[in-house]
């Protein structure tokens, strides 16, 4: 345990120490990749990561412009060094348990320079959601609001009650939920009740934010995610054969790639609804596209469809940048699973709960609030 | 310019690869483009789909055919008549466990230290309880070869990967020089070279924790192997480990089975995502109100017993 605290430290070090500024090219750079594979394909092989610390959707105060200037790159830094709220604590010890993975566990990456991923629509914004997404949205909160309602969070007004009101425990809150859940709520009934996260299960496609280590075959490709704390995932990108019938679906979906010149595109469809990115499930469609640009950069697009949630297209952009294949840091076997003591214990902790109140000697079990923290409910299926 | 030769050079190496596989080969999918038998620079090509077709997931060493996975005491006192036991009693003559010649060279037995054999043997009989695999862990190498569920090999310049239908697990065959991973592992750290036409693999860095089979043969954190693996032709590969354990077992011992390549058009690794396949025969005890009842009716009602041995309730035996 201490050999790898210690490597995560150094890989920290070095992430913060990598302030350097990236040479943004508009077109790729013929003639600088330099190679192919054994295969004669364009090689794409190697470890990649985006470098930078870049917000998802645009600040509005950028408007539908695409790259940062130098001076709002370092503020950016600047504000993100001075960290605030990094040591502040609450009178409750729930909130300093909530509270666990401060600064000192989370790496912070330099501001880079794109002002946001998504780069279309031109705002840098999500398209609206369908009505019928914002409808699911509004079953979605409603129903984790509702959990909440006899808390101390809502009695407080706290920020995660907000939009809901404090009462009495809902006699709806021992109800088979109404939508497939992947969130946290204010229940533990069962495995069912918890987080994707708590499940060990976080990993979607797409993902951004992790290493990706790709290994180029003559007919597949495959890429390995490092992402979220050990809830990696494997994709297997086949070059040739069909995707699989409809009644296939797949947790990552099915990825069948092409060249197009130096571009490697990759459709990726037949996900599973057990899955969802950002709301959107087995009506997802990708269509991704890498090129490598230079030597130590790979230019990655990533084009997201889904009818039913969004009511257009959109379109996001980075260039990750290669990885010391001989320090070799990445994780190709997620144990988030193997190693899962917090599930169990929250299911046991929640059953006991419900023994002390039985005994007259706790609190009625839904008069605690042990899903948002007490500052607020966690993304919807991200 | 510098590229276009490259491309040409690879294309003409493409070409003679090509032209040696319609030699050596001849097996390709209806519809599928010419597999080459070697990789342009002469190895042997191993992309594909693959999967062993034997019983060795069951058990490495030779044993005959079982009524149950789980089995107690019938009518007789007999070993030979034993029945199956209350966790697979509901699956009929689909419970069974099929014969099997082993796959362990030499005697067919592996050769345990007399301590190492009691503990191998209370783990078969304590298998459901102890199996990393019903908990759905990461499988370990040798088992990932030889589990019932098909793995894709994508063979690169420096790296081959494989990737396996169950769990969703992977290794990296690093055939350059790499930095071992900061931390023991399930999967093991694989360094690769090539002898000839052999792929020869070195596997070590391992926590020790998994299992090889079904049966209860299992590891510990000294536990290493070398595997080789050899092309029987363009669809085979004769596959031998050769497993060190100081800690278990008295000499090295050795492994070997053909593995084959799926040779259906559309061969492709489906996931097997079982994280949460397990959760109820993990977590369901700890549910407010139990999914499994007591039957009704014409349907059968199976009361289940799963004595857990002291020391052995959930994580606690993987935390010893």
């Amino acid at each position: 345990m201490k050999r790898r605290l210690l490597e995560s430290f150094s890989v920290a070090t070095v992430l913060a120490c990598v302030m350097v500024l990236m040479q943004l090219t508009a077109v790729p750079v013929e003639g600088q990749a330099g190679s192919t594979t054994a295969w004669g394909h364009p090689n794409l092989e190697g470890i990649w990561l985006d470098v930078y610390a870049t917000p998802f959707e645009r600040p509005e105060r950028f408007g539908d412009r695409e790259l940062a200037t130098e001076e709002e790159r370092a503020a950016q830094d600047m504000a993100r060094m001075g960290n605030e709220g990094r040591n502040e604590r609450g009178g409750d010890g729930r909130v300093d348990v909530a509270g666990a993975y401060n600064a000192v566990y989370t790496s912070a990456k330099p501001a880079g320079p794109r002002t946001s991923l998504v780069v279309d629509p031109p705002n840098g914004r999500v398209p609206a959601l369908t009505a019928e997404a914002v409808q699911m949205n509004e079953v979605q909160r409603e129903w984790r609001l509702m959990l909440l309602r006899s808390t101390e969070t809502c009695k407080v007004g706290g920020t995660g009650c907000r939009g809901g009101e404090f009462g009495e425990a809902s006699p709806r809150r021992f109800d088979v939920t109404p939508f497939y859940n992947t969130s946290r709520m204010n229940r533990h009934d069962g495995p069912e009740d918890q987080s994707s996260g708590d499940r060990c299960m976080s990993g979607r496609t797409p993902d951004f934010n992790g290493f990706r280590r790709i290994v180029q075959g003559a007919d597949s490709i495959a890429m390995g995610y490092d992402t979220g704390q050990g809830q990696g995932f494997q994709r297997i990108i086949n070059l040739t054969g069909d995707h699989p019938p409809r009644q296939i679906r797949l947790r990552h979906g099915d990825s069948r790639g092409r060249w197009e010149g130096e571009t490697l595109v990759i459709e990726t469809t037949n996900f599973s609804p057990k899955f969802p990115f950002r709301g959107s499930g087995e009506n997802r469609k990708l269509v991704e596209r890498y090129t490598r640009v230079d030597a130590d950069t790979l230019s990655y697009e990533m084009t997201i469809e889904d009818p039913t949630v969004w009511t257009a297209p959109w379109t996001i952009r980075q260039e990750l940048k290669r990885q010391s294949d001989q320090e070799n840091r990445i994780y190709y076997e997620p144990r988030c699973h193997e190693g899962n003591y917090g599930l169990p214990a929250l299911l046991i902790g929640r059953r006991l709960d419900e023994q002390k109140y039985e005994e007259g000697t706790g609190p009625e079990p839904f008069s605690l609030d042990t899903a948002t923290c007490v500052n607020g409910l966690e993304g919807l299926d991200d | 310019m510098m590229r276009g030769s490259t491309i040409i050079t690879a294309l003409a190496a493409a070409t003679v690869g090509a032209v040696i596989s319609v030699a050596v080969t001849g097996t390709e999918g209806q519809g599928q483009p010419p597999r080459p038998a070697e990789t342009p620079d002469g190895r042997p090509n191993f992309n594909g789909v693959w999967q062993a077709n034997n019983e060795a997931h069951w058990d490495l060493e030779a044993h005959e055919a079982r009524a149950g996975m789980v089995m107690q005491q019938g009518v007789y006192p007999f070993e030979f008549s034993r029945v199956p036991a209350a966790p697979v009693l509901a699956l009929g003559a689909a419970a069974g466990v099929p014969g099997s010649l082993g796959v362990v060279q030499g005697d067919g037995q592996i050769p345990y230290t007399a301590e190492a054999l009691r503990m191998k043997q209370e783990n078969g009989e304590n298998w459901i309880d102890r199996d990393p695999e019903l908990k759905c862990y990461l499988p370990g190498i040798p088992r990932a070869m030889y589990m019932p569920y098909p793995f894709q090999i994508s063979q690169g310049t420096d790296k081959i990967h494989m990737t396996f239908g169950f769990s969703n697990a992977a290794r990296v065959i690093h055939l350059d020089d790499v930095t071992g991973p900061p931390d023991y592992t399930y999967m093991g750290h694989s360094v690769g070279r090539w002898e000839g036409n052999t792929l020869v693999v070195d596997v070590t860095e391992f926590n020790g924790r998994t299992w090889l089979d079904r049966a209860g043969n299992y590891t510990s954190e000294s536990f290493r192997l070398t595997e080789r693996f050899s092309p029987l032709s363009a669809d085979a590969i004769w596959y031998e480990a050769t497993i060190t354990d100081p800690a278990l077992y008295t000499e090295p011992w050795t492994i070997a089975m053909p593995l084959y390549r799926r040779l259906e058009p559309s061969a492709t690794v489906l996931d097997y995502p079982c994280i949460d396949f397990a959760e109820e025969f993990m977590y369901g005890h700890l549910r407010r109100e139990q999914l499994v009842r007591r039957w009704e009716g014409e349907t059968m009602i199976v009361e289940i017993t799963r004595k857990v041995p002291p020391g052995d309730s959930l994580h606690e035996w993987y935390r010893r």
